[in-house]
C-alpha cells in the first residue's frame, strides 16, 4: 500500500519537473515595451500597433514582408516577416509579433492581427466632427 | 423587446424550478409538479426567445444591436441562421438553448427513478439559471437595442433618404485616418428619429455582416455540435453531485455513463470539425495550432475520456458488491469535465486571452469577467466542497487487490496519462493570464512520449485480463501481435523514410494498438457487435495518430511563383496558372491552376478577394485531396503584370506625408497634385491626370519630382522617374485616394533584368500533407466507436435500480 503511493509520487515528480523544464525552454513572454524587446536576444511576443503612416513593403523576390510597429511609449521598430501579408492585416488595430530583435530588425516568425469591431469605435472617437 | 421579456420570465421560472425541486428534495409532496411545470415553462420560453432571435435575423431587424453587428442583407438563409451564434451573446443563447433541451430528456429519465429527479435537477436547473443571467438584460442580452449604448454606424448602412435630415448633421463623424464617415447612434438620435416618425429599422438598411473568416460551410455546423457536447457534459456533473447529495455512489456511474459517452463523442466530433475548418479556411496549412481556444475545448474532452476509462472499472468491480473501485476519481473527473467547460468559456469570453488567440472575443466588459468567474467558482466550490464533505464515506470498500498486470490498473494508468496530457495543455493555455506563453513545441514534445505510453498501454491492456494475469501468459499471448507490429512498423519506417528514433517508437506503439484492436474487433464482429465500441474507438485513435505523424512530421512546403501559362513543378506536380475567373457576383476571384501528375489532371481554384467587412485581402486555400496525401495550395498574392513595372519585384505603398528608404536615399511622398478640373473630369469620365509629388534626398542633395497617373481614352498610364546621379528609378504602380504604390530600383540593375513583356504572376505556397486523410478518418472512426459503446450502455442504464 505504502509502495503504491511512493511510486505514484515519484512518477508525478518526474512528470512535473519535465513539464517545468520544457515550459521554461519554450516560454515566450509578452512585451509591450519595445525598448525591452530591443535589449533582449530572447524570443518574445511584442505587442503594439502597426504604423500606418509609414510604408509597408512586400518583397516578392525575397518573399519578405516589412512594416513598422510602435508601442504605447512611441518606440518604433522595423519588423521583417518571411512570408506574405497576413489576412486582415490592412484593418488591424493591434498586432502581436513573435520573434526576436537582431541587427536592427525584429525578425517575426508569426504575426497575429487583432481587428475587433470594438476598436473601430475607439478610433473614431478621437476624430473631429 | 419580446425576446428580452421571454428571457427574464424564463429566469424567473428557472429560479422557481430551483426552489420547487429543493422543496421536493426536502420531502414536500406536492411541489414536484410545480417544479416540472416551471422547468418546462422555462424551456418553452428559451425556445421562444431563440426563435425570436432567428426571426429578427431572418427579417433583418437592424434595430437590434446583435442583428446589426453579425448579419447583413447579403447573407443567405443558411448563414443568417448561423449568425445566431456569430457573436458572444448568441453563443451563450445557443449553449442555453441546447442545455435546457437536454434537461427535458434528463428530467424524463430521472423522473422514472424514485427520488433521483429532485437531486439531479436542482444542480442542472442551477446551471441553466446561470446561463439565463448571462443572457439577461444586465449582461450579454442578444435583444439589446442598437441605441442602448452609443455605437458608430458606417454610412453605407444608413438609408440615403434620411442623410439630409437637418438634425442628423450633428451625429456625423469622420475618421481622420481613413476619411470614412460614420453616424453615431445613441438614445438621443433614436428619440429624434422617433419624433420624425422614422423607425430605426427604416433608418438602418444594412448590417455589418459576419467576419469573412466565419463565412464557411462549417460555421453552420461546428458551433452547434461543439455546444451540444458542452451542454451534455452538464449531465454527468449533475449526476455526480446528486450522488454526493444522496451519499450513494453506486448507481450514478451506470446512469451517467451513456451521457458521458454521447457527450464526449459529440464534443470530440465538434473539436475535429473545428480543426477541419481551420485547415480548409485559414490557409496556414494545419488543422491544429495549439491555439488557446482550440485547446480549451480539448481539455474537457480529455478529462471526460479519462472518466470513461475509470468509470468502466467502477462498473466492473461493482459486481462484487460495494461501490466499486475509483469512486472518488470518477466523481472528481465528472465534476472537472464540466468545470473545464466553464473554464473554457471563461478563457475565450472574458477577454483574458485578448492578445493570445485569433478566436477570442475582445472587450466583454469587466462585469462579464466577474460573472464568469462567479459562475465557475460556484460550481467548483460546490463540486469539490461536496467531495471534501463526503470524503470519509468514499473510502474504497472493494477488498480485492489487483495485480500489477490487471486490466483495472491498465485502465487507471490510461486515465492518469490522459490527465497528464490535460494538465500540460491547461498549463500552456492558461499561461497568457500571467503574461507568459509557450511555444507550440512545448505541447508537441510533451505529447509524443505520452502518445507512446498510451499506445503501448492500450495494446497491452487488451491482452491482459481483469483482476490478474501471469507474466508468462502475457508474454506468450503478445508474441504474435508484437511480431506483426514489428513487421508493419519496419515497412512503414523503411518506405516512409522515418529517421527520428522517437517517431519510430511512436509509430511502433500506434501500430501495436491498430493490430491488437483490429484482431479483437475481428473476433467480435462474428459475435455481439455491441461489444465493438472500445476497439473501434481505439482503432480510430491509432489511425488518427498515424495521420498526425504523416501530415505534420513529413509535411513539406515550398513557395512557387506561377507565371501565367508557364508550368512549374513542385513535389512532382506540374502546376500551370491559367488565369482568374470572377465568382460570387464579381466579389471574389478564383485563380485557376491546372495540376498534372503522371496521367491524372486536376483543376484547383484558390480564392482571393477584398472583404467589405474589414477592407482586407482574404485568401482561401485550395486543397487537392488525393488518397495518400493532400496537395495544399495557399495563395499569397497576385501581380497583374503592368508594363511599366520593373522586375525588381519590390512594391512599396506610401501614404501622404510618409517616406521610405532605398539604397541611402529617402523618398517622401509629399502630396497629391490634382489639377483644376480633375474632379469634374473624373466624374464625367473624360481624360484627366493626377500627380504625386515626391521629394528625394540623398547625401544632402534634394530633388523634387512629380509622378503622374494619366487616363487617356480609358487607358491608364503611369509615369516613372529616373536619376543617374542617384542611381535610382521610381515607377508609379498605383495611385488611389489614400496612398500611392511605387516600385523602386537601381538603374544599374534595372537595365540588366528588365523584360518588356507583361507577366501575370500568381504567388502561392504549395505543400504536401501525407496521409492527412487519416486524421479525419481516424476521428470519424473513433466517434463511431463512442456511439457503438453508447448503444451497449444505454439499455444498461435504462434498467431500473432496485
Amino acid at each position: 500500500m505504502k509502495n503504491k503511493y511512493i511510486f505514484g509520487g515519484f512518477i508525478i515528480v518526474i512528470f512535473l519537473s519535465l513539464m517545468v523544464y520544457l515550459f521554461t525552454q519554450s516560454n515566450i513572454q509578452y512585451q509591450d515595451d519595445f525598448s525591452q524587446v530591443m535589449n533582449t536576444t530572447k524570443t518574445v511576443k511584442a505587442t503594439g500597433s502597426w504604423v500606418k503612416e509609414k510604408s509597408y513593403d512586400l518583397n516578392r523576390k525575397n518573399k519578405t514582408f516589412t512594416f513598422f510597429m510602435v508601442d504605447d511609449n512611441g518606440n518604433e521598430m522595423k519588423v521583417i516577416y518571411n512570408g506574405t501579408i497576413p489576412n486582415n492585416f490592412e484593418s488591424a488595430a493591434s498586432v502581436v509579433v513573435t520573434g526576436k530583435y537582431v541587427n536592427g530588425y525584429f525578425h517575426a516568425k508569426d504575426i497575429l492581427t487583432k481587428c475587433p469591431s470594438k476598436y473601430e469605435d475607439e478610433q473614431v472617437k478621437t476624430s473631429t466632427m | 423587446m419580446i425576446g428580452t421579456i421571454f428571457l427574464v420570465i424564463a429566469l424567473a421560472f428557472s429560479i422557481m424550478a430551483l426552489v420547487m425541486y429543493y422543496l421536493s428534495f426536502r420531502g414536500y409532496k406536492n411541489t414536484l409538479n410545480y417544479a416540472r411545470i416551471s422547468y418546462h415553462g422555462m424551456v418553452m420560453l428559451i425556445i421562444a426567445a431563440s426563435t425570436m432571435l432567428w426571426y429578427t435575423l431572418l427579417t433583418h431587424q437592424y434595430q437590434f444591436k446583435y442583428v446589426f453587428s453579425y448579419s447583413n442583407n447579403s447573407l443567405d438563409t443558411g448563414f443568417l441562421l448561423a449568425s445566431f451564434w456569430g457573436g458572444q451573446e448568441g453563443s451563450f443563447m445557443l449553449w442555453l438553448l441546447l442545455t435546457s433541451i437536454i434537461g427535458i430528456i434528463l428530467q424524463s429519465y430521472t423522473s422514472k427513478r424514485k427520488d433521483l429527479e429532485p437531486q439531479v435537477m436542482i444542480v442542472f436547473t442551477l446551471t441553466t439559471a446561470f446561463l439565463l443571467v448571462m443572457v439577461s438584460p444586465w449582461f450579454k442580452n442578444p435583444f439589446e437595442y442598437i441605441w442602448a449604448t452609443p455605437m458608430f454606424l458606417d454610412l453605407k448602412s444608413i438609408n440615403t433618404l434620411y442623410l439630409e435630415l437637418p438634425f442628423l448633421q450633428s451625429f456625423f463623424f469622420t475618421d481622420n485616418n481613413s476619411g470614412a464617415g460614420f453616424i453615431q447612434m445613441n438614445a438621443e438620435l433614436h428619440g429624434l428619429l422617433a419624433g420624425s416618425g422614422i423607425s430605426v429599422n427604416q433608418f438602418i438598411v444594412d448590417g455589418r455582416g459576419l467576419n469573412p473568416q466565419l463565412l464557411n460551410f462549417w460555421m453552420q455546423i461546428h458551433p452547434p455540435i461543439l455546444f451540444t457536447g458542452f451542454a451534455m457534459s452538464t449531465v454527468p456533473f449533475a449526476f455526480a453531485l446528486s450522488a454526493l447529495i444522496k451519499n450513494n455512489y453506486k448507481d450514478w456511474v451506470k446512469q451517467a455513463f451513456p451521457w458521458l459517452l454521447a457527450g464526449m463523442g459529440i464534443l470530440g466530433l465538434g473539436v475535429m470539425l473545428g480543426g477541419y475548418w481551420a485547415y480548409e479556411m485559414l490557409g496556414w496549412g494545419g488543422y491544429w495550432a495549439w491555439d488557446p481556444v482550440e485547446n480549451s475545448s480539448l481539455i474537457p474532452w480529455i478529462i471526460g475520456v479519462a472518466a470513461i476509462h475509470t468509470m468502466l472499472v467502477q462498473r466492473k468491480t461493482q459486481s462484487k458488491g460495494g461501490i466499486g473501485k475509483f469512486a472518488k476519481t470518477n466523481l472528481i473527473l465528472c465534476i472537472l469535465t464540466y468545470i473545464l467547460v466553464l473554464y473554457s468559456s471563461f478563457l475565450t469570453r472574458s477577454g483574458v486571452l485578448g492578445d493570445a488567440s485569433v478566436h477570442s472575443f475582445v472587450d466583454p466588459g469587466n462585469i462579464v469577467y466577474f460573472f464568469l468567474l462567479l459562475f465557475m467558482g460556484t460550481f467548483l466550490i460546490m463540486g469539490f466542497g461536496a467531495i471534501a464533505y463526503r470524503w470519509k464515506s468514499l473510502i474504497d470498500d472493494t477488498r480485492i487487490e489487483e495485480g500489477l498486470l490487471s486490466r483495472e490498473l491498465a485502465l487507471f494508468t490510461a486515465a492518469v496519462v490522459l490527465i497528464a496530457s490535460a494538465v500540460i495543455i491547461l498549463v500552456g493555455t492558461s499561461a497568457p493570464i500571467f503574461g507568459q506563453s509557450v511555444d507550440t513545441f512545448f505541447y508537441d514534445e510533451m505529447h509524443i512520449p505520452l502518445a507512446i505510453i498510451i499506445g503501448l498501454l492500450n495494446g497491452l491492456s487488451l491482452l491482459i485480463k481483469w483482476k490478474n494475469t501471469k507474466g508468462e501468459d502475457l508474454l506468450k499471448k503478445s508474441l504474435p501481435f508484437l511480431g506483426v507490429t514489428f513487421v508493419i512498423t519496419f515497412l512503414i519506417v523503411i518506405f516512409g523514410g522515418i529517421d527520428r528514433i522517437i517517431i519510430v517508437l511512436l509509430t511502433l506503439s500506434t501500430v501495436f494498438v491498430l493490430v491488437v484492436n483490429s484482431e479483437v474487433a475481428f473476433k467480435i464482429v462474428k459475435g455481439n457487435k455491441k461489444m465493438l465500441g472500445a476497439y473501434v474507438a481505439h482503432i480510430g485513435i491509432a489511425l488518427f495518430i498515424l495521420g498526425v505523424i504523416g501530415s505534420s512530421v513529413y509535411s513539406q512546403q515550398v513557395d512557387v511563383n506561377l507565371v501565367k501559362n508557364e508550368t512549374k513543378t513542385a513535389f512532382g506536380y506540374e502546376m500551370t496558372f491559367t488565369g482568374w475567373t470572377p465568382i460570387d457576383n464579381n466579389t471574389k476571384y478564383s485563380f485557376n491552376i491546372d495540376i498534372k501528375k503522371g496521367n491524372s489532371e486536376y483543376l484547383v481554384k484558390p480564392v482571393m478577394y477584398v472583404s467589405d467587412f474589414n477592407n482586407s485581402l482574404m485568401r482561401i486555400p485550395a486543397i487537392l485531396n488525393l488518397l495518400t496525401q493532400d496537395l495544399y495550395i495557399s495563395p499569397n498574392g497576385y501581380d497583374e503584370g503592368k508594363k511599366s513595372t520593373s522586375n525588381s519585384g519590390e512594391t512599396i505603398s506610401l501614404q501622404k506625408g510618409s517616406s521610405t528608404n532605398f539604397d541611402g536615399s529617402t523618398i517622401t511622398f509629399e502630396k497629391f497634385n490634382l489639377g483644376e478640373g480633375t474632379m469634374t473630369a473624373m466624374q464625367e469620365g473624360i481624360d484627366f491626370q493626377m500627380g504625386a509629388i515626391l521629394v528625394i534626398k540623398k547625401d544632402g542633395e534634394v530633388e523634387k519630382t512629380e509622378l503622374l497617373r494619366k487616363q487617356i481614352n480609358g487607358n491608364i498610364e503611369f509615369t516613372s522617374y529616373s536619376s543617374k546621379e542617384f542611381d535610382l528609378r521610381i515607377d508609379l504602380v498605383n495611385l488611389s485616394a489614400s496612398n500611392i504604390e511605387i516600385s523602386i530600383s537601381k538603374i544599374s540593375e534595372v537595365k540588366a533584368d528588365q523584360h518588356s513583356e507583361a507577366q501575370e504572376i500568381l504567388y502561392v505556397s504549395a505543400s504536401i500533407k501525407p496521409f492527412i486523410s487519416f486524421v479525419w478518418i481516424g476521428v470519424a472512426v473513433m466517434v463511431f466507436g463512442f456511439f457503438i459503446a453508447l448503444a451497449r450502455r444505454l439499455p444498461e442504464s435504462m434498467s431500473k435500480s432496485k
